[in-house]
Parts: structure tokens; sequence; C-alpha cells
């Protein structure tokens, strides 16, 4: 017997309680009572004399019986006394739901989410009524839905609002967590496992520790699919109006697939390629592609299979973003070899009569060149004209020798060549922010000008020394433009990859700051150790990867697919609870016990309650003897 | 009584149709029931006689004299008004029930007087504790009603009760017989029956109207009791249950029996009525339907 979680103790002594209420409100109700009358006359001839010895004593054995019944079965009513063996107390049990982006699959009859939905409803059905659940929806995270309720209808809900996610289960650290549930609430039922089982790959196949309470409800995991692990876009060094497309495809299934690859530029096709897919094995497609344009690609692979979201992936392709050189010169020829080598450089030379201080560009080079109205953007000054120079001339010299540049300077980054000499040069009067990249024994001969604009200022001309036969040159010259316009420089990765953690190398760029961005421009947190970073995404979205050297686009928009499949050891319990041992009667007692006690108080009230039914008002009441007896006498009846 | 919560204006306007009936032919008055089969001044014709030295010109058939050239008089029927007296018990006792016997005896007074006043009765309203109390004369039409109502509000029960005292007194301040109502719980320590034979021997026509609440007659108690009369303050301990209750009954019944063999013994008439009746249901039904009021 059960009654409000009490012991029969506590039973007894609450009931014994309310007894001594009612024994204490009966003799009360039996004492004395002071009434106001309206005269004393008939209390007089209708009264018995006090029997004070029997003042507190019970004079009325059948009525207090009657109530105290009523007020037990009362007690027993309110409390939902159940009929049944103590050994069954509720339990608090935690339903782990997989909602791993494989639990997306589809299978003829439905998906297999509705699937594991079912069970997790025909599991909850055969559950007796006072045990508690927890829900708690797994895939890379293990997240509680709710918390341990013996409300079916909570729990219903939730399990009818859970959806698959994008990432794979992990189950080891899924367990863990259940299994601490479990033992935190009162009396620990099990862990009930509703999923494929299929886990992600970098998890081992048995989970170090398998909780002891843990039943397995499978859902079908063998399904024929395949889809794309990630795609890969990078600009081709030597060209970048050149895209070089790298995709993944791997064949879950455990047969031989035959699939078309498709590469699409804005809706219009720009690749195809046909994979023969061996089971449970990898295949890559490469693709060129060219475009200065910005533009949505997308990789599609044909066919139909279990888990559609994984057949295609959407790229955002940025622009090309090349360096406008405007170089005012009378020696075009001279500087064209030097600054044709570099392929993000879109040069433009004019003649120094067809100066606009106002003309578009991103850097302007004046070659022996002084304007009178100074450019309004980054700016390289070669040997400008002493008098009207933007930095001042401390005085000529000749056959020096560069002995010392400045290295920790971005421009002269790299930069060892000590035994040049140059054949004329003018020593530069540094201004107070300047930066002298290039020193010869008398001072300076190249300065750098930070703000904005930018300038570098060389006191001599390089193409016409030495200096033009050496490498240090174009990598002097390659220093300034990324000093002057380093966005253009920025290498451009743009990946397809599944959501859920990632790792990135981050190669030379590793060095300066790191920030990783979403799509909405928050920061999302990342960890970093030497050249690798690694984050984690639990749902579908675009970050960027933001470094000095470059900007990496990272679309986590495909479904991190587990790859393995668990295999439960022989200790977990499978399948559903029988139903006669888990169910107990739903139906409790109390409705029979209220009408019992009511049945008891009106049986009290009848017998010994004070309203009595009123008889007919004395005066009024008709005497048919007397009716009977004046129709005789008036002759309307006879005798 | 527009306004006020005691007696609306519909039951004011049924009242309308109500006459007070008596039975008896007092002194100085001639017949019963309010109608007469002697001539004098009214507005019912009823005969001719030869007009005497004396008479009123004003009743002379003129339209006879020209025709016959003999002077005749019109004879119309009277219509006596017998004097009304309605004894208002406001003891103590009268305070009881819920609603009190008080608050229901003054409604009910208030629309017997308001019929008296509507007929254009001569009726005297007497509060009544040991002894009467200040009268209120209710005369001159139904727009004198509101100052009937202003009396009965003031008045509140208290003191005792003394029936033979009040016989004593009424006998003694109003000589002239006539309809004597009588509204009380009529739970007198002393006899009221004698008191109420002393005034119909007197030659008053007795309508006795008895109220009681509920516990009056049915006491709801049971067990120990102590009791405590309203009006004496005597105090009584006892024990009482069913049977009790039913002795308290049949007790309680005789005593309205006698005081209706009082009533109709004397050419009066008898009414009980429980608080707990409505009282236009009271006057439509067991007022009218005993004779105490006619339509």
């Amino acid at each position: 017997m059960s009654l409000l979680n009490l012991t029969l103790a506590q039973f007894l002594g609450l009931l014994g309680a309310g007894s001594a209420f009612l024994v204490a409100l009966y003799l009360l109700d039996r004492s004395r009572r002071r009434h106001i009358v309206s005269t004393l006359r008939f209390w007089v001839e209708a009264a018995r004399a006090p029997e004070t010895r029997r003042r507190h004593r019970i004079q009325q054995w059948p009525s207090l019986l009657l109530q105290w019944l009523a007020l037990a079965l009362l007690l027993a009513a309110l409390g939902d006394l159940r009929v049944g063996s103590a050994g069954t107390p509720s339990r608090d049990h935690v339903l782990v739901l997989d909602t791993s982006a494989w639990m997306a699959a589809r299978v003829a009859d439905g998906a297999l989410m509705a699937e594991a939905r079912e069970l997790a409803r025909a599991w909850l059905r055969r559950l007796p009524a006072g045990d508690r659940v927890m829900l708690v929806r797994a895939d890379a995270l293990a997240t509680p839905a709710t918390p341990f309720t013996a409300d079916r209808t909570l729990i219903e809900q939730a399990i009818e609002r859970s959806e698959p996610s994008a990432t794979a289960l992990r189950l080891g650290r899924v367990l863990a967590f259940a299994d601490r549930l479990r033992r935190s609430g009162g009396n620990a039922g099990e862990i009930v496992f509703i999923g494929s089982g299929r886990i992600a790959p970098e998890e081992p196949a048995q989970p170090a520790r398998i909780p002891g309470a843990l039943r397995f409800l499978p859902v079908r995991g063998e399904l024929e699919n395949c889809g794309l692990r990630h795609v890969v876009l990078r600009r081709d060094p030597r060209d970048p109006a050149l895209w070089q497309i790298l995709a993944k495809v791997r064949n879950y299934g455990r047969r031989s697939q035959s699939r078309r690859l498709v590469l699409a530029f804005g809706g219009s096709p720009a690749g195809e390629a046909v994979l023969r897919l061996a089971p449970d094995s990898e295949e890559e497609a490469g693709f060129s592609f060219r475009t200065q344009a910005a533009g949505w690609l997308e990789i599609r692979l044909f066919g139909k299979d279990a888990l559609p979201d994984d057949d295609v992936a959407v790229l955002e392709l940025p622009a090309l973003r090349a360096i406008r050189l405007l170089a005012y010169t009378r020696q075009p020829e001279s500087l064209r070899p030097l600054l044709a080598t570099n392929p993000w450089v879109r040069v433009e030379v004019r003649s120094p009569e067809a100066y606009d201080p106002a003309a578009e560009a991103d850097v302007v080079l004046l070659d022996q060149f002084c304007p009178t109205e100074l450019p309004r953007t980054h700016s390289v000054w070669l040997d400008p004209p002493a008098d009207r120079a933007p930095a001042a001339v401390r005085r000529s010299v000749a056959q020096v020798r560069l002995s010392r540049w400045r290295t920790e300077h971005p421009v002269a980054a790299g930069l060892r060549t000590r035994d040049l000499w140059l054949a004329s040069a003018r020593v530069l009067t540094p201004a107070p922010d300047d930066v002298p990249i290039a020193e010869v024994d008398a001072g300076p001969v190249i300065l750098a000008r930070p703000g904005r604009p930018k300038a570098v200022i060389f006191g001599f001309q390089p193409l016409a020394t030495a200096m033009r036969y050496e490498v240090a040159l174009p990598l002097l010259f390659a220093n300034m433009l990324r000093w002057m316009a380093p966005d253009a420089f920025w290498r451009q990765e743009v990946l397809a990859h599944s959501a859920g953690s990632l790792t990135l190398e981050l190669g030379e760029e590793a060095e300066g700051e790191v920030r990783v961005l979403t799509d909405a421009g928050r920061t999302l947190p990342f960890t970093r150790e030497r050249n690798r970073l690694e984050l984690f995404t639990a749902s579908p979205q675009q970050v960027r990867v933001l470094t000095s050297a470059g900007e990496r686009v990272v679309s986590l928009a495909l479904p991190e697919i587990a790859q393995a499949r668990w295999s439960p050891p022989a200790g977990v319990r499978r399948g559903l609870p029988s139903l006669r041992a888990q169910t107990s009667p739903r139906l409790g007692l109390w409705p029979w016990l209220a009408l019992a006690a009511g049945a008891c108080l009106w049986l009290e009230g009848r017998l010994y309650g004070r309203f009595q039914p009123p008889a007919a008002h004395g005066p009024k009441r008709i005497s048919w003897r007397a009716v009977s007896g004046w129709l005789r006498r008036t002759g309307v009846a006879r005798s | 009584m527009p306004g006020h919560d005691w007696i609306n204006q519909k039951f004011l306007e049924r009242l309308e149709r109500l006459a007070l009936r008596w039975r008896k032919s007092f002194p100085g008055l001639i017949g019963g029931r309010n109608v007469s089969r002697f001539g004098g001044p009214g507005m019912e014709f009823l005969d001719h006689r030869h007009f005497h030295y004396g008479d009123d010109l004003r009743a002379v058939n003129w339209r006879a004299y020209l025709r016959f050239e003999k002077l005749f008089l019109k004879i119309f029927r009277i219509e006596p008004h017998a004097p009304v007296r309605l004894l208002l018990d406001a003891s103590a006792s009268m305070g009881l029930g819920a609603p009190s016997k008080f608050d229901y005896a003054r409604r009910l007074a208030a629309a017997l007087s308001y019929v008296a006043l509507v007929r254009l009765d001569a009726l005297v309203l007497v509060p009544f504790r040991e002894a009467l109390e200040s009268i209120m004369r209710c005369v001159g039409g139904r727009h004198r009603f509101a100052p009937i109502v202003e009396f009965l509000a003031e008045l509140c029960p208290d003191g005792r009760t003394s029936f033979l005292e009040v016989a004593r007194q009424f006998v003694g301040r109003f000589a002239d017989r006539g309809l004597l109502i009588v509204v009380s719980d009529f739970l007198d320590d002393d006899d009221a029956l004698k008191a109420l034979q002393y005034l119909a021997d007197f030659g008053h026509e007795l309508v006795l109207i008895q109220l009681w609440a509920e516990h009056d007659r049915v006491p709801p108690w049971e067990g120990r009791l102590n009791l405590v009369d309203a009006e004496s303050g005597a105090a009584l301990e006892l024990d009482f249950d069913a049977t009790a209750r039913r002795q308290y009954t049949a007790a309680f019944d005789a005593y309205c029996q006698a005081l209706r063999r009082v009533a109709l013994a004397n050419g009066g008439r008898y009414v009980g009525l429980p608080t707990t009746l409505d009282l236009e249901e009271a006057v439509f039904g067991l007022l009218a339907g005993a004779g105490a009021v006619e339509a």
C-alpha cells in the first residue's frame, strides 16, 4: 500500500492526529452552547434535566464512529491510496534520444527520427506512472530537454519537438553525462538510449565506460548513402582568377555507387565528374574554374540516397581584387618588367604631364617627378627632385654602399643584401614619423612614411643602380605594395565542411593575430595550438577565419555524418521492457474511497443529524378526522 | 413607498385592490362587512322619501318636483367605517429570527396601514411592550403613507411583553369598539390568552396574526443547551434531543391552537405566519384566506 509516499507509521500517525481532532470537535459539538430564545415556556415542558456527569463523555458512539470512518476514507482518497506491492517505488530514468545528423535519414516509411520518437513513446507507455523521466537530446553535445518529471504530457511534447541536428553523435560523453544525471536523482532508474548508434569518426568503437543500467532501443542504421565530406576552393597562386576546387565524397553504404558530381556557378554548369565509390570509401574530384566575379558556387552530388542534406554544398566566392598601380614615368620600359612580375598588380603607366592628383588608384608611383599637388592615395617616390622632394635632402653622395636595412619594418622584411653599391644617391632627412628603411653610412636613403596615405621615398632611382639585378628589388616592391594595400595580398580560401568540430592548419600566418567571426559578426571561441586552430559549431553556419595573411571562409553547412556504428556489449539490455513487469495499476482506489466516505457522512447525518426535516406548520395542519366529522355533521357524507 | 426596501412599488399597487373587513356590528355603527341596508349619506342610490322640514335641500329630487309638484328626497346607501386598531408587538422576543420577527411584523403593519389609507379607513397603529407606546393615526389617503413608514422604521424591539397590562390600557384608551388587529409572537410569560379574551369580551373583533421564526417552532439545536429568555433574561440548562424537539414542537402547536380557538370563538380570525413565508404570499394567501382582508 502506498499513500503520498508515506510509510505505514506515518500514515497511522496522520490518521491518529485527524481522529483526535475529530473527537475534540465531537466533544465540542456535544458541549453546552448558549442560545437566546423568545420564551422558555415550551422548553420547560419538553426538556430533561441536565446530566452533568456525562458532560464530556461520548454519548453517541455510532455517530462518532461513522464520522471517524468518513475522515479515514477521505484521507485515504485524498492521498490517492493504491494497493500493490511496496517493491515498486518510483525511479528516475534518463531517456537519451539520438538527434544526430544521421537521424534525418529517410527510409521508405518515413524518417529515422520519427521511428525513434515512436520508440520513445512506446517505452514511455510501459513505464510505471510514478516513475520520473528526463529527456536528453544527444548529438555532439548532450542537451537536457526536460527535468526529471512524471508528467508524461510534458515529456511527449519534448519528444515531439526533438529534431535531427547537424552534428554526429559523441556516444561516450553522452552516456557519461546521462549516468551522472541518473545518479543525481533519488532512486536511480535506467538509461534508455534510442537511436541508430552511428558515432562520430573520432569516437572509439566502445565508450570508456558503459553504464550498468543501459537499455538500447535501436532504429535502422544500415542505409545506403553517399555524401560530400568537404569541399576546398583556393585561388591559384600564379593566376588569381583561377579557382582550384577539390571535393571529397564518401560512400557510407554497403554497396558500390556511381554518382555524378556537378559544379555550377551562378546557376550555370561549371564542371562535372562521375565518381565510382566503393563501399565505405572516399573519392576526390578536382576542378579548375576561372572567374574574377563574386557569386555562389554549388557542388551537387546527383542520385537518390537516404540523406539528401549532404548531397549539396553552396559556397560564396569573393571577387578578385588586384592592386591598381598608376606610374608616372618617362621610362616606362624600365619599370614594366619590375611591376609585371606580380600577378596581383594591375599597372597603368602615364607620363608626368598627365598627372591627376585625384586619379583612381591604390598606389601612385612617381619616377623622378614631383608634382605641385601631392597625390591623395599611397605613393612611391623614386629619386624625387631635391627642391620639391617630400623629404628634405641632406646631401648627395656617390659610390656609397647600402650598409643597413631596417628589417623589422614590413617594407624591409626579408632583405639582407649588404654589398650593394649605389653610384649616386641623396641622403634624406627623415620627418618625425618617418622610418628609415635603408641606410648608407651618411644616412637614410629610403624612408617609409606611415599614416594615411602612406608613402615610401627613395633617395635614388633603383633601376639605375646595380640593384636592378638583385632579387632584393622585386621583394622590396612586393613588400611596399603589401604594406600599402594589405587586403589585396590576403590569401583567400573557401571551404565547405560539416558542422561540429573543425580543425584548420594555419601555416605561415599562425604567427599573428587570429580572429574567428560568424556571419552575424560575433566572435566564435576557438583553441589554437601552434599552427592548428580548432573550433566547434553545433548548428550549420558560415564562419570567417581572419589571420594577418589571409581570410578563410568556412561554410559549415554539411551535416556531420557518422561513419562508424556502435555495437552494444552483451550486458546492455535491448528492446522495450515487458508490459506486465513494468505496469502498475493506473486507476487508484480514490473514487471508491471518496464514495464510501460520502456514504458514511450521509448515514451519520441521516441518523444523528441536527437538521431534521421540518414538520408542517401546526396551526395550518389539516386534520382529516375533523374534516370527515364536519362532513358527517353537515350531511354531506354519511357514516 | 418608493425608495424604501421594506415594500416595493409593485406590492403597493397590488395592495390597492384590498380592503380591511370586519364581521361584527359595532355600537354606533350600522352593519358589518362595510355594507348597510339603511339609508344615509353615501354614493349609491337606495330610495326616495317625502321631504320633511330640516332635510338637506341638496338631496331633493327636483325633476320629481317638476312633474308631481311635491318634494321628494333621495336616500343613499351608507358606507360605515369602523375604527381599526393595529397592536404591534415591539418586545425583545420579536427581534429574534432571521429575518427577525419584528422586521416582518412592521412590514406587515405597513402593508395593512396602506390598505386602510387607500380605503379611507381610520386605522390607529399602536406599538406595545409592557404597556402601550405612542400611537400613530393613519388617515387621509395614500399620500400619508410615508409618515407611517418613518414611524415604523424608528421602532426597535426591546423590553418585555405584558398582554394583561396592554389590554387594560387599551380598553381604557379606546372606548369605542372596532376591529383590533394584533401582530405579535404571543410568547408572553403571563397568560396572553386571558388578555385576548378580555379584549374580545369588551366587544372588539380580534384578528390575531401570530409570527414565529423557524427556530421558535422547531429548534435546530441538540445536546447540552444553555437557554436565555430574550425578554426576562432567565436562563435554563437542559439536554435536548430529537424526542425533546418533538415535544417542544407539539407544545408550541398546542399554544397556537389555543390562540386560534380564542379568536374564532369570539368571532375573530387567526393567522399564523412563519417569517420565512414571503410577505406578499402571506397577505394575499393566508390573510385573504382567513378573511382579514378582502379583494
